[in-house]
């Protein structure tokens, strides 16, 4: 917490901030990009995301209060920045949200970054059918394998529950899976 | 039908992949993209140009009343001669017998002292009158 503190100054000082932001940028492009790319499902997509994000962050850092921590913060935005992302894209498209992921899926088996067997598209055609809530949290449990306590912190709702919420999706996953 | 169970399958991957490279260059992009902070300037020039406007402003006041004031204030009471005289000719109705009996007495004894020239003096003015032929025909 105290070294958080200290790379958080690091952060606000105009002296220091840059290498304290490509520090920042090392440590969460990786992890950031899975969270950002499991939710808008496209390479390109997710690039345009991840750029938005991390300059997001960089013009908010001195409204970080320290009231959580530097990650489940980061997280909160990139998020945010990927919902609102999707909304934009389904509206501007004349679609709803869930069109458009049906359609992403489909494009997933021509897509180049993407190397994956027929399970793996099912499962995502499952997750799809999910309400928005249930969907954020199966992803970040189960491909980004994140601690309920982190996903708690980052989504803002109680870890109880969240391990609720997963075993319905884990439910209704596997009721799809089966019957498709 | 084989009942799906996810804990019994091994973990299913999300089989997402990114270009070759992309985290080498990815976050010197985003450095690029980072707004600058720039050094406040001020502008010596910016408030000299407002004192030069303020200037121009002045002077152009300055120039502007007393024409304004020639025009519509001065000027419009005091007509000149010519222009009354023409208005009074053009407009009025005003005959010369009107004027022939607006004269009394003392204003014809006047006329009469303006008129007492030497004969001399008429002669000379009736040789060099041009139009004198002109009067006499008529």
């Amino acid at each position: 917490m105290q070294e958080e503190q200290e790379f958080i100054q690091e952060l606000l000082n105009p002296k220091t901030q840059n290498l304290a932001f490509e520090k920042l940028l090392k440590e969460f492009q990786r992890p950031l990009y899975n969270h950002i790319r499991t939710i808008v499902l496209n390479h390109d997509d997710t690039d345009d995301v991840l750029q938005n994000t991390f300059v997001k962050v960089f013009q908010n850092l001195n409204k970080f209060k320290g009231e959580s921590k530097l990650f489940s913060w980061i997280y909160r935005i990139a998020t945010n920045e990927a919902l609102t992302f999707l909304n934009h894209k389904a509206k501007k498209n004349g679609v709803s949200s869930e069109t458009l992921q049906n359609k992403a899926i489909d494009n997933l088996k021509a897509d180049v970054y993407f190397d994956g067997n027929e399970i793996q598209i099912k499962l995502q055609k499952a997750i799809i059918q999910l309400p928005e809530k249930q969907q954020l949290v199966f992803k970040m449990k189960y491909f980004e394998e994140l601690k309920y306590e982190e996903i708690s912190e980052i989504l803002g709702t109680s870890v109880g529950a969240l391990k609720a919420s997963y075993h319905h999706a884990v439910k209704k996953i596997e009721a799809f899976v089966t019957t498709n | 039908m084989k009942t799906f169970k996810l804990d019994n399958e091994p973990k299913i991957e999300s089989g997402f992949k990114t270009p070759e490279n992309y985290f080498d260059t990815f976050s010197a992009r985003v450095m690029q993209q980072l707004p600058k902070e720039e050094p406040k300037t001020i502008s010596l020039f910016s408030k000299r140009k407002s004192w030069i406007y303020a200037a121009a402003a002045v002077l152009v006041l300055a120039l502007t009343l007393p024409v304004v004031y020639t025009n519509f204030y001065r000027s419009s009471p005091e007509i000149d001669e010519a222009t009354l005289e023409n208005y009074i000719s053009y407009n009025t109705s005003i005959s010369d017998t009107d004027l022939v009996n607006l004269l009394d007495e003392k204003d014809i004894q006047k006329i009469d002292i303006g008129m007492n020239i030497e004969d001399k003096t008429i002669e000379n003015e009736l040789s060099e009158n041009k139009n004198l032929e002109h009067y006499l025909l008529n």
